[in-house]
């Protein structure tokens, strides 16, 4: 492990302890007591938000804008897997062929994916004036350590670059809305919980008659 | 536009002791859930078309994101780290009159808290439940306008958000009797008032014996022929509707839904059941208790629910082609997608009518009608309620039906406004209503 593979140790070190914090902060803000009698389970609500409420189909907003849905997919299947390739260049695995394929894949359609979404970023009128510099700045971080990621699985030459990126990167994760690869889960929890206490999820409807 | 210049005077006059005041509620309204709504959204734009305010008119100020965006700004700006470090970085930007006003145009003037951007969301923020807590933080600082306010008012004062009196209300009842008796044909045919101890205590919507009495003659006649023990409430306690959900001051709204928790406790009911209506079926169901803090020694019922239930025992048979023409439902929001109440309705329709025919979407996927969230109570929103109603109207002339079945007297208001303005020439009806024509009544 050299110098810089220790620097995004640390880095990771960071990101996790920071996260935590965010996590107790957004915590300490209470669990509301409810009195209401609940008319369904709220954790079957919870299941139904983590697995068929994500489907494209369970989603008109999915359905309507499929091409951003697939980048944005892309996007973190790349950055993802970029991630996962962290600990393969610091012990220097070796990867069989069909899966540094596959890696190469992933990390090349994140870039693809981070880029087609940066351009409808700046290109879309209202999706500009929702932006503000954090928005760019983590796409951009996350496509170029997604591209980065590629270029060292074709050249070790890549990676100074690609762990400095990795630093970057996992130091700015909680202090933008990368932080959302946290609060999406608490988030989505909370929406299954809130919904199934109510009955509506799992729904028996489709947006599509 | 004289309650445009009443807003504005007072969001001149805001001091700096009133921006702080909004600022602690509105940050004693966050509970762990709305923190990590504030912190989850990552402006992708998706929710953009799932809100009839945006899909009617395509500004960025429409879009759930944007509106959500104005508060969370805020939230950084005042509650995080980064926030103060970087606000211009991730968007923190304080709270001040310009804010405060944005937010009233938002959360009241462009959101009808019907909840689709939430089941719509990438993530999975339930933006109303911000939107809910910037409300009860304007209404701290006077900014709820004013005909919404007046609304509760009455509530407050009356018992009932018209402001009927005692008298015109047991009278309209009477009324209402003596057209049951005639309709039934049986004399004995009675509409309770404080029946001391009845199983069901019903409650309606002051519009119904203010502008519809045949609707709660439609309510009245199914207790009829299910042989119901029910009764209404002669004084304070027969008002389903609580504004308060609106203006978001819970501590009003808790004292409205005292209304009906104190009657059922006088008169000795079982059962609360609420008529018609969307948002009072969310207020008494769902908020009440919480407003309250303390759970219900009773069980509160929709009357769909409840119509549901003599159509399974058998307690009503009906006929469903003395309903031949067809027939497409309204979900209300705060029945359907925030109220859980999806299929009783639909399994009462089937069978009370010939036709019946699925809006698209449906559900918990429902457009909004454009009149809940208390738009139909501000008059200063009224062009953009109307041109939102836009996607309502289309679904409606979609389905091709020639009655719209609304379980809520507030979309009922809003969908004749619609029906008016864009022509659809539909009839529009409750579900009651419709089981009441299509009863088949012993002879
Ligand atoms: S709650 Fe409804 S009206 Fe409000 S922003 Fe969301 S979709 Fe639009
Ligand atoms: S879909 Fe959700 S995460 Fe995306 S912009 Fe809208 S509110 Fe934000």
């Amino acid at each position: 492990m050299t110098t810089l593979h220790l620097g995004v140790l640390l880095a990771i070190a960071w990101a996790v302890l920071t996260m935590t914090f965010l996590h107790l902060k957004a915590k300490s803000y209470g669990i509301r007591k409810l009195y209401s009698k609940p008319a369904g389970d709220p954790a079957k609500g919870v299941v139904y938000a983590f697995t068929l409420g994500m489907a494209p189909w369970a989603k008109e907003s999915v359905m309507m804008n499929l091409p951003s849905y697939g980048a944005g997919l892309a996007f973190h299947a790349g950055v993802l897997t970029a991630l996962g390739l962290l600990p393969v260049a610091a012990f220097r695995l070796e990867l069989p062929s069909f899966v540094l394929f596959s890696v190469r894949l992933f990390t090349l359609a994140g870039v693809v994916g981070g880029f087609v979404l940066l351009m409808k970023r700046l290109v879309n009128p209202q999706l500009r004036g929702l932006s503000c510099p954090d928005d760019f700045v983590s796409n951009i971080l996350g496509s170029t350590f997604a591209l980065l990621a590629f270029a060292w699985t074709l050249s070790p030459v890549a990676e100074v670059p690609w762990m400095a990126e990795a630093m970057l990167l996992l130091i700015y994760a909680p202090l933008g809305k990368i932080r959302h690869c946290l609060f999406f889960f608490t988030t989505r929890y909370h929406l299954g919980a809130f919904f199934g206490r109510r009955g509506t999820f799992p729904p028996g409807g489709r947006f599509h008659a | 536009m004289p309650e445009l210049d009443e807003l504005e005077t007072r969001l001149v006059g805001l001091t700096e002791t009133d921006i702080q005041r909004g600022l602690e509620v509105f940050r004693s309204k966050l509970k762990a859930a709305e923190a990590s709504y504030l912190n989850s959204c990552v402006h992708c734009g998706l929710c953009a078309d799932s809100c009839h305010y945006h899909r009617m008119d395509s500004t960025l100020e429409n879009i759930p994101a944007h509106k959500l965006e104005l508060i969370s700004s805020v939230f950084k700006r005042n509650f995080t780290a980064m926030g103060r470090i970087a606000p211009g970085l991730v968007g923190a930007k304080p709270f001040n009159r310009e804010m405060a006003k944005a937010w009233v145009d938002a959360v009241f003037g462009r959101c009808s808290l019907c909840g689709r951007c939430s089941v719509n969301c990438t993530i999975g923020i339930a933006l109303p439940r911000i939107f809910r807590a910037a409300r009860a933080a304007l209404g701290t600082m006077g900014l709820v306008p004013t005909d919404l306010q007046a609304t509760v008012d009455n509530s407050l004062k009356h018992g009932n958000n018209m402001a009927v009196t005692k008298d015109d209300w047991v009278e309209t009842v009477q009324w209402i009797e003596e057209e049951l008796q005639t309709e039934t044909g049986d004399p004995g045919a009675k509409i309770p008032l404080d029946k001391q101890g009845a199983k069901v205590l019903f409650t309606v919507n002051p519009r119904e014996p203010k502008f519809f009495p045949l609707s709660l003659l439609a309510s009245a006649k199914v207790f009829w022929a299910a042989r119901e023990d029910w009764t209404l409430a002669s004084d304070n306690g027969w008002d389903l509707t609580n504004y308060g959900l609106f203006n978001c001051n819970d501590e009003q709204a808790g004292a409205i839904t005292q209304n009906l928790v104190d009657a059922m406790e006088r008169l000795g009911c079982q059962t609360l059941v609420i008529g018609e209506c969307g948002h009072g079926y969310g207020a008494a169901r769902w908020e009440g208790p919480e407003w309250l803090r303390k759970s219900y020694p009773f069980e509160v019922k929709s009357i769909l629910e409840l119509m549901d239930e003599y159509l399974r025992a058998g307690r009503i048979r009906l006929d469903s082609s003395k309903n031949p023409i067809p027939v497409t439902l309204h979900d209300p929001c705060n029945l359907v997608r925030h109220g859980g109440i999806c299929e009783a309705q639909r399994r009462v329709l089937r069978q009370a009518v010939d036709s019946f025919i699925e809006m698209t979407p449906n559900r918990e996927h429902n457009f909004c009608c454009g009149g809940g969230g208390g738009q139909l109570a501000m008059a200063r929103y009224k062009q953009r309620r109307i041109r939102s109603g836009g996607m309502k109207a289309k679904q409606i002339r979609e389905s091709g039906a020639k009655i719209v079945v609304a379980p809520c007297h507030n979309c009922i208001d809003q969908l004749m406004e619609l029906n008016k303005e864009y022509k659809l020439n539909v009839q529009i009806k409750t579900v009651a209503e419709m089981v009441a024509d299509a009863l088949v009544l012993d002879a």
